[in-house]
């Protein structure tokens, strides 16, 4: 499932020597080891700068937009679920770590990972007793079930996963949600019982091994029946974590302050250090930027990196590079290559292009070496399970082959070519930019392509996302990107080449992609006797059937400049997020 | 003359009702000429993977199913008499729940006008004062360098993209020196200092878009009426430099000023979106922008409507000042 | 000018003129049109202003087959990390004398010849048939009143409150790929003059409805009325000559409006389809991408070109106004 990231420009050198020395070229600097006064380049990614523990000020967030809803159950941003757990504390959570742990499951609201029985049916959670609400009243397992039971309204509360529908059992294929009948004394929820105050216990309709991931999604967060004002709870959400609402002026301003009945044992993974934490909202990225670098606000909440202006000034400058991170974001950008498309549906046509794409000016499109590496996989290195091959030569001859796209073209009978058309999104420069390089680089072979582009509003609703538009306008490759929910081979490879994923409207598995063998093995991920070691080797069969199959078109893993302020301390970034750990911040 | 205003708000009505309905059009026609079912539309709003029974929840909610007409009575009846969604109840006018937040329009609307207003009001009174300035000293001082440097300023200022402009005034005013510091909009009642003075730059970066238009009409304008005869006899008759040009040169060239006055301040009332945008202040052109992004009916019908009446209202200010400009108007 | 009288010669009087050699041509009455082209060209700046008009539209027509490929990648001349071409001002040399474009390394000379033909085709157009459209709907409210000024003036209100983004964004779906015997790029800049043009002609019309509300009271118009002349004729020979001034000056400014339109609608999906360059595209590009700080050329150049565009269509036709107009001196 995707998790979706505000798309702003990302960008970085690929590693700290080849910046410095990238950089060399405007500034004196070209030391390639790290100064010992202060913090270095891309020393957030794997340890904890300014750790301290005083409290008090300010940190002031700025966001380009709006969140899609502060209601825990109700968002699917990246960013959003990073800074809900300053307010909403769900079963299990990441470990607050920089480095590899920040990928690692942690129990937060409960007191151990699902004991998982009946053949993989049943997941019982045990949860911490008085762990309390803002108001003082204690959090029980019928206000988990209830948290869970809302998010079934998609009218009231559309934004979020819909897991929950999906996996559980009882009556949850027609369970209407609660706001149908507000009556306290009902429990319509079947699939999930709560025999006493301090166990929850989730039903499946058949099993799931990834359940814990699922619990994780800020949706079990809990919310007390009588408090909860459906669309309007996210105007004041009822918190159990360090911080509570204070005043929240809609897509205005966010003022959080301290939560008094918060106690820190509930919740090693976050901390209640600043005194009062501000968010702003719609503010113009590059004034973000500007903002950010003169120390008016500490934080651009969407995480994804500056924008280019700022991404030079700060390269340029040493002192300013050392503030800078430059982490793998979970991203990752592609093309989809459509399997019904003809002449597409010949796998040797689908080959052509991989070998004849320039992925140098693909690349660039993203902005060089700083907006994301080469990829040659399906699937990023933040995945569990990935491994690096090579199977297009993209990395081995990155400029493209084109004896060999010839060579595949022959193989599927269009020896002089094809034409197609490409889509993207027409309001996003990098990806106009890399649907003209990418139709530069076919026509060298032969293969002509049509451009066409799209509002990234209704792109993955009516367009690309649309099987029977995609195939009356012939619209054989589709730009997409794309994060998982969660960090292993299911939580990438399920909605983009599951062939059950394939629906009419709002597909994400636009390549159509109906391969036995992947969807043998996604299926295989989630049974009952699936074990860990056994998903990350899946994960990586499923890359090698995806790439061989040839419906993918991979551009680059991201990765995101950004800047570290340093009025912060413990900052430093979560894998998980691709972005700062929000829940651990302080400032001196 | 009151008869022409009562009949000129009148048709007010008919026309917004005219403009709602070519909303609706192009919101919910247009997509089905391309093929698009209720289903698909509905997937727009139940955010990612949904399952098919929440699908056709929406779908129902929503009522797209329902034929054009009767979305279209009863979007216009709540206006009117207001509504129950949801177990709330909107009163009149009611423009509809958001689809995105599903919070109610109008009120989100309402917060948005004083931003709007402030900077349209404020940058309004700049350009006509300093454009109309400049194009009567530059119709004075005609072919002098002052005329040419003029012009071509203004002229620079229509070739240049707002977002520029006011990109760099920030850049060199805000931060590079700190004349206008960590500029965002600050209520006029809440403190009017703060209020004018992080509102100067944005007026100042909209009025150079406009005042080249002023400063160019009133230039020609004020050419034509200096060579009119009567303006040889108010000189012949001694009266003071000063009262030729501006009670009778000027006043005669003001029709198309007043003109286009209406016109840019009425539409600039239904959302200024390119300074907002760039001076991050949350009025009804930000507002515009969000719900465009998110496709948000409700928000794009509300935020239309609401433009519709300011242009309209404007139109009809506009029309009734030329019967006092020129008393020989007579409609 | 005046024939010089020897008063001096003659104490009874002056004498009669001496007659003119034989050979000096019958004296012809000029035309509006001769003594209009007279003047123009007495003025330098306007001379000058249509030349340049002129060398554009040639540059826009014949220019694309001197300049490179606009579409060829350079990828070695630009450092990606930076967003900027190597070497200074751009990176002009002699392969690119106006440099390459920041992410790509296209030739920056041959984007701005091939983008001259798509920008000044929809900036003049679109402003023609604004122009023409307004001015014709203006007229005629203006002068009708009643009922037909009722009609167009509400048509123009609902015009002007038209939600052009919305519309512009449900486009891209029923926008089909051919059309009226054009295709690709040519359907596209068809479109855009359309759309651009039918939505901007209330403004022009606001502007000439009120002058011609002020203009059919005054007393030429009786004279001409009276002298038998019909609706038309009043219309276009008596009220139109005493509109040029502001239409020239709003058209002048409508250009560059126009051009810079595009771009927005570019953004949306009904633009141009890339690669073909234009103007406003690459000015938008380098204000919100931010190349501005880090290759000011790339903003420059477009934005200069517009410029001097405008510059040159502003001087031409107030040279035009002054030409034409009978009062001026």
């Amino acid at each position: 499932m995707m998790r979706r990231m505000r798309i702003g420009v990302t960008a970085t050198c690929a590693a700290a020597v080849l910046v410095l020395a990238a950089c060399s070229s405007s500034s004196s600097s070209s030391s390639s080891t790290t100064t010992t006064s202060g913090p270095s380049f891309n020393e957030g990614v794997t340890s904890v700068i300014n750790p301290s523990t005083a409290k008090g000020g300010t940190i002031t967030y700025d966001d380009s937009s709006v969140f899609d809803s502060t209601d825990p159950g109700n968002t699917y941003y990246a960013h959003v679920w990073n800074f809900s757990r300053l307010y909403a504390t769900p079963l299990m959570t990441y470990t607050s770590t920089p480095g590899a742990g920040g990928n690692d499951l942690v129990p937060a609201l409960a007191t151990a990972p699902g004991v998982v029985s009946d053949n993989g049916l049943t997941w019982t959670y045990t949860i911490k007793p008085n762990v309390k609400f803002e108001d003082g009243t204690t959090v029980t397992s019928a206000d988990v079930k209830y948290a869970v039971e809302r998010t079934f309204d998609r009218t009231v509360l559309p934004n979020g996963p819909s897991y929950f529908q999906v996996l559980l059992g009882g009556n949850a294929a027609t369970y209407p949600g609660p706001y149908k009948d507000r009556s306290k004394n009902i429990m319509g929820l079947t699939a999930i019982t709560t025999p006493n105050p301090t166990t929850v216990v989730f039903h499946l309709a058949k099993p799931f091994a990834d359940f814990d991931y699922v619990v994780a999604i800020p949706q079990t967060a809990p919310v007390p029946p009588d408090k909860d004002t459906g669309a309007n709870y996210q105007l004041h959400p009822i918190s159990t974590g360090p911080y509570e609402f204070q005043s929240y002026a809609l897509n205005k301003q966010l003022t959080l302050v301290p939560n008094p009945n918060w106690n820190p044992a509930d919740d090693p993974e976050a901390s209640q250090l600043a005194s009062k934490i501000v968010v702003n909202f719609n503010v113009n990225a590059d004034d973000i930027d500007n903002r950010l670098l003169a120390g008016d606000i500490q934080m651009d909440i969407a995480g994804t990196g500056v924008q280019a202006a700022a991404r030079a000034r700060i390269l340029s400058s040493p002192s300013l590079t050392k503030q800078a991170d430059d982490p793998l974001s979970g991203f990752m950008w592609f093309f989809y290559i459509n399997t019904k498309v003809a002449p597409l549906n010949n796998v040797a046509c689908r080959r052509a292009i991989e070998y004849a794409a320039n992925k140098i000016t693909l690349q660039d499109a993203y902005g060089g070496s700083v907006g994301g590496d080469l990829a040659s996989t399906a699937m990023p290195p933040t995945v569990i399970g990935y491994q690096s091959f090579d199977m297009y030569e993209a990395l081995s001859k990155p400029n493209g082959d084109p004896t060999m796209a010839k060579q595949e073209l022959t193989a599927c009978g269009q020896p002089n070519g094809f034409t197609t058309g490409i889509a993207y999104r027409s309001d996003r420069p990098k990806e106009v930019a890399a649907a003209t390089a990418l139709q530069a680089a076919l026509a060298t072979v032969g293969i002509k392509t049509t451009l066409h582009g799209y509002p990234s509003g209704t792109y993955y609703s009516n367009f690309a996302g649309s099987p029977a538009y995609v195939h009356s306008h012939d619209l054989g490759i589709d730009i997409g990107g794309w994060a998982p929910d969660w960090p292993d081979g299911f939580g990438w490879f399920d909605e983009i080449a599951n062939g059950n994923a394939i629906v009419p409207a709002g597909n994400t598995n636009i390549e159509e992609l109906n391969d036995p063998v992947v969807n043998n093995y996604l299926a295989e991920m989630e049974s009952a006797s699936s074990t860990s070691a056994l998903r990350a080797m899946l994960a990586n069969e499923i890359d090698h059937q995806v790439m061989s199959d040839a419906v993918m078109l991979p551009i680059v893993y991201a990765k995101s400049l950004l800047y570290r302020s340093p009025a912060l301390t413990n900052i430093y970034v979560q894998k998980y997020y691709g972005m700062y750990n929000y829940a651990v911040l302080g400032t001196s | 003359m009151v008869t022409f205003i009562i009949r000129r708000l009148i048709g007010t009505v008919f026309i917004l009702l005219l403009v709602a309905a070519i909303t609706f059009a192009i919101f919910f026609l247009l997509p089905r000429l391309a093929g698009e079912t209720a289903y698909g539309l509905a997937t727009q709003y139940v955010g990612r993977n949904p399952t098919p029974a929440a699908v056709h929840q929406m779908e129902q909610t929503l009522g797209f199913n329902e034929p054009l007409y009767v979305q279209f009575g009863r979007y216009i009846k709540a206006i009117v008499a207001g509504e129950h969604y949801q177990g709330q109840w909107c009163g009149p006018p009611c423009l509809g729940y958001s689809f995105k937040n599903q919070q109610p329009v109008w009120p989100q609307m309402i917060s948005d006008v004083p931003v709007t207003l402030s900077i349209a009001i404020g940058a309004a009174v700049l350009w006509l004062i300093g454009g109309v300035t400049i194009g009567v000293i530059s119709a004075l001082k005609r072919g002098t360098i002052f005329d040419r440097l003029s012009m071509s300023v203004a002229l620079a200022g229509v070739s240049l993209p707002v977002f520029f402009t006011g990109l760099i005034a920030l850049e060199l005013f805000s931060y590079k020196w700190p004349i206008f510091p960590n500029v965002q909009y600050v209520a006029i009642t809440q403190n009017p200092y703060l209020w004018a003075k992080n509102l100067v730059l944005p007026w100042i970066v909209l009025a150079f878009l406009y005042a080249a238009l002023y400063a160019r009409l009133t230039r020609a304008g004020m050419l034509e009426t200096l060579n009119e005869d009567y303006i040889r006899t108010a000189r012949a008759k001694g009266l003071r430099e000063r009262t030729v040009i501006i009670k009778h040169a000027l006043r005669a060239a003001l029709t198309p000023i007043v003109t286009i006055f209406g016109l840019d301040l009425g539409l600039l009332l239904g959302g200024a979106i390119l300074t907002e945008v760039t001076f991050s202040m949350h009025g009804l052109g930000l507002f515009t922008v969000e719900a465009i992004n998110n496709q948000d009916f409700p928000e794009i019908m509300g935020v239309t409507l609401l433009a519709a009446f300011f242009i309209i209202i404007a139109n009809l200010i506009v029309d009734i000042l030329y019967s006092v400009l020129d008393p020989r108007v007579r409609y | 000018m005046a024939v010089p009288i020897d008063v001096a010669t003659s104490p009874g009087g002056p004498e009669p003129e001496a007659p003119l050699p034989a050979s000096t041509k019958a004296i012809e009455g000029r035309s509006l049109g001769q003594i209009a082209w007279m003047r123009l060209r007495r003025d330098k700046l306007a001379m000058a202003g249509g030349i340049i008009v002129l060398l554009l539209v040639l540059v826009a027509i014949f220019g694309p087959y001197f300049v490179q490929n606009p579409d060829t990648y350079n990828q070695q001349l630009i450092n990606p990390i930076f967003s900027r071409p190597n070497g200074p001002w751009g990176g002009i040399s002699l392969a690119h004398p106006l440099g390459v474009e920041p992410v790509t390394g296209r030739d920056m000379l041959a984007r701005m010849v091939v983008g001259a033909r798509y920008s000044l085709l929809i900036g003049f157009l679109a402003t023609a048939l604004a122009v023409v459209l307004g001015v014709v709907m203006g007229i005629i409210a203006g002068y009708s009143g009643g009922w037909v000024d009722s009609v167009i003036a509400r048509a123009m209100d609902v015009f002007l409150a038209f939600p052009l983004l919305v519309f512009a964004i449900a486009l891209v779906g029923v926008m089909p790929s051919s059309g009226f015997g054009l295709s690709g790029n040519g359907l596209r800049v068809a479109m855009l003059i359309f759309i651009i043009g039918f939505f901007a002609w209330p403004y022009m019309g606001r502007i000439i409805r009120g002058q011609t509300l002020s203009l059919r009271e005054r007393e030429f118009v009786d004279a001409a009325r009276s002298i038998g002349a019909r609706g038309p004729y009043i219309l276009f020979r008596e009220l139109l000559p005493n509109l040029w001034a502001p239409i020239l000056v709003y058209a002048t400014l409508l250009i560059p409006t126009n051009i810079l339109f595009e771009a927005a609608l570019d953004f949306l999906g009904v633009g141009i389809i890339p690669p073909t360059p234009s103007w406003g595209q690459s000015l938008s590009n380098a204000v919100t991408q931010g190349f501005y700080a880090t290759d000011p050329m790339y903003m420059i150049i477009p934005g200069l070109a517009i410029f001097i565009t405008v510059m040159a269509f502003n001087l031409f036709g107030d040279g035009l106004r002054d030409a034409l107009d009978p009062k001026t001196r």
